[in-house]
């Protein structure tokens, strides 16, 4: 009996330790946010500000056009969510309940290219954009998230879990497939396409490299290019950039909190790996 | 137009993509108004059969006539049927009246919503289920789901009703009610049905006519006491019968029939029942438990090995060639288990088929 009292405390401190590491950083830079200059730099380092400096986020939003790095990361993860979630709910309902010549290749071209990963890809997809003058625009900034194979491949195991008698049950009824997606595929299948809508517009608002690449002006920056760029033209005042990171992860993190519950449920479910 | 041929299917033919051949040229047709129970035994066919009728599936080969016309390029909402589906199909998130109003609101004629409404209470009210309206299917029982079927079905005012298996998923004692209330329902509507089941007792008790399906080919297309009495195959009539028929390997010579425990005289048959000339060979000869009684004159003598009761009658049970053989006799007849008993056979009511299953008497 001893022995497994000491296991679960063993591991309840392994938690503690792994829990420590993982919020630690979070709570030094909302605390950071708010030190001075000499505090962030200071040896041995200060964990607790003497004083909030909450000037730092005035003075954020003074050097840098950060309402405009705000505006553009919610458009650009708006845009991206709404539209990929529209195809992979198309391509997912094909992919379930159409019957069409192919669609067995199709599948398998599409399992395959998920393999691929986005950074393999992601010069061939810069020359494509910069050939199409779309660099420092919006339009270049989501195109290639616009579709995903990934989110596809998760609704079409939602979906699939739905009997194909209700498919066939509509189709008898006079339902067209359109009728068929918005009225019974979407409200059968809402926690699915929560968890996709939610998943990509995390990713969205956390994409650092492509956004990187295509844009070069102030003003098509999001947050988190923002936020580099930010502490070059500006020198490095470590207590505005941490002040403006909080800025950046705290909406994410409140949508996180939010809706954690159906975050978790739809990762598990299809046993994904956030 | 030509009311006995109100759906008419012709040399139907559907080969799925794997290669399996799962209809063999197959004709039927059904009167205006007719129930007609598509029956046989699980993967025979029937439900392949009724998916095409409804359009769900292509045929391979072959036509389907709907009215005198061809549909089968016809898309299925366009075919004027119901279907109502093994596990009932009811869309989830509705409720009770959004599911039966769901056809009404949907496709190139919808209705406005107050017009659905009235229609879809006044199947509601056909089928019982006016109350139930603002409950979520899942809140309901298997026969309760079952009417809210068969309204969604039958809002359309279809000409045509399918049914797979319907009262597959019930209790015992609910199936025997709600099939009373298919057929009254049906009967009342006047609506052509199709209706699917392995259940020969659900099949002989709400037909009008049945059409028994094995392999992929019609076995008998008939009415339902002719499976009994007069079945075309050695398939049918082991298939057909509550308790099943016996079988005996028997021998035919010039003027006998064989068994290894008894004999029978060919003169002693309906010479008329013959449905020709049979060679000698090797026979079977099956008899329904009830033409096979205990009798002081009897054919041969068996002992009694085990008696079962089902109500107002006994089957006795007894070993024939290392195979049990039954009996069906009277509650009241003094036989006990282990007796020793002579039993003989109504000649004008035993059947011979070939070993390849042809009848031939």
């Amino acid at each position: 009996m001893k022995r497994i009292r000491i296991g679960v405390l063993f591991s309840y401190i392994i938690l503690f330790i792994f829990a420590i590491i993982t919020v630690f950083p979070f709570i030094y830079m909302i605390l950071g946010g708010l030190m001075s200059f000499q505090e962030t730099t200071s040896i041995p380092p200060t964990l607790i500000p003497h004083h909030f400096e909450w000037s730092n986020y005035a003075k954020v939003f003074a050097r840098a056009p950060f309402g405009r790095y705000f505006f553009n990361t919610v458009l650009t993860a708006s845009v991206t969510t709404i539209v990929s979630l529209f195809n992979s709910l198309l391509g997912a309902f094909a992919m379930v309940n159409l019957r069409f010549k192919g669609k067995g290749l199709i599948q398998l071209v599409l399992l395959s290219l998920l393999m691929v990963p986005g950074e393999a890809i992601i010069f061939t997809n810069y020359n494509t954009i910069a050939h199409m003058g779309l660099l420092n625009t919006y339009v270049g900034l989501v195109l290639p998230f616009l579709t995903s194979i990934f989110y596809m491949y998760y609704l079409q195991s939602y979906f699939g879990s739905i009997s194909d008698t209700i498919y066939k049950a509509a189709m008898i009824d006079g339902a067209s497939d359109w009728d068929y997606i918005w009225k019974i595929l979407v409200p059968m299948s809402k926690g699915g396409l929560f968890t996709v809508g939610l998943l990509s517009f995390i990713s969205g608002w956390n994409s650092f490299l492509w956004p990187l690449l295509v844009t070069n002006e102030d003003t098509m920056r999001l947050l988190n290019n923002g936020l580099s760029a930010f502490a070059s033209d500006a020198g490095s005042e470590t207590q505005l950039q941490l002040a403006a990171a909080t800025l950046t992860v705290l909406p994410i993190l409140i949508l996180y909190l939010i809706f954690r519950k159906q975050i978790i449920k739809g990762v598990v479910r299809n046993d994904l790996k956030g | 137009m030509d009311n006995n041929k109100f759906v008419e299917v012709k040399n139907l033919r559907k080969v799925y993509d794997n290669g399996h051949e799962a209809i063999k040229n197959v004709s039927f047709s059904v009167k205006k108004g007719d129930l007609v129970c598509l029956l046989g035994p699980s993967g025979c066919g029937k439900t392949t059969i009724l998916n095409i009728l409804a359009g769900l599936l292509n045929p391979t080969e072959g036509d389907i006539l709907f009215n005198g016309k061809s549909v089968v390029k016809v898309a299925p909402k366009d075919r004027h049927i119901g279907y109502v589906f093994q596990n009932y199909a009811l869309y989830p998130h509705m409720t009770v009246l959004q599911n039966v109003m769901f056809p009404l609101i949907v496709g190139a004629n919808k209705k406005s919503k107050a017009e659905a409404k009235k229609i879809a209470t006044k199947y509601m009210e056909l089928t019982q289920i006016t109350e139930l309206a603002d409950q979520k299917p899942g809140n309901l029982s298997g026969g309760q789901q079952q009417r809210v079927a068969i309204a969604r079905a039958l809002v359309q005012e279809p000409q045509i009703l399918l049914m797979d298996e319907p009262l597959s998923n019930l209790d015992a004692r609910l199936r025997l009610k709600i099939r009373e209330e298919i057929r009254s329902l049906v009967k009342s509507v006047g609506i052509t049905t199709l209706f699917v089941t392995h259940d020969q007792e659900e099949a002989l008790s709400i037909g009008d006519k049945i059409i028994l399906f094995n392999d992929g080919v019609i076995q008998q297309d008939d009415l339902g006491q002719n499976f009994y009495l007069e079945p075309n195959n050695y398939f049918v009539a082991n298939f057909v019968g509550n308790p099943v028929i016996d079988n005996f390997k028997i021998t035919k010579t010039a003027n006998e029939l064989k068994s290894s425990q008894f004999t029978i005289n060919l003169a002693d048959l309906e010479q008329s029942r013959f449905k020709r000339e049979i060679p000698d060979g090797e026979y079977i000869l099956s008899v329904r438990p009830e033409n096979i009684v205990p009798d002081p004159e009897g054919l041969f003598e068996t002992k009694v090995d085990d008696i079962e009761l089902i109500g107002r009658e006994r089957i006795l049970k007894f070993t024939f060639d290392n195979q049990q053989v039954r009996s069906l006799i009277n509650l009241e007849t003094p036989i006990k288990r282990g007796d020793q008993i002579k039993l003989k056979m109504r000649f004008n009511r035993v059947f011979l088929f070939t070993p390849e299953g042809e009848r031939v008497y």
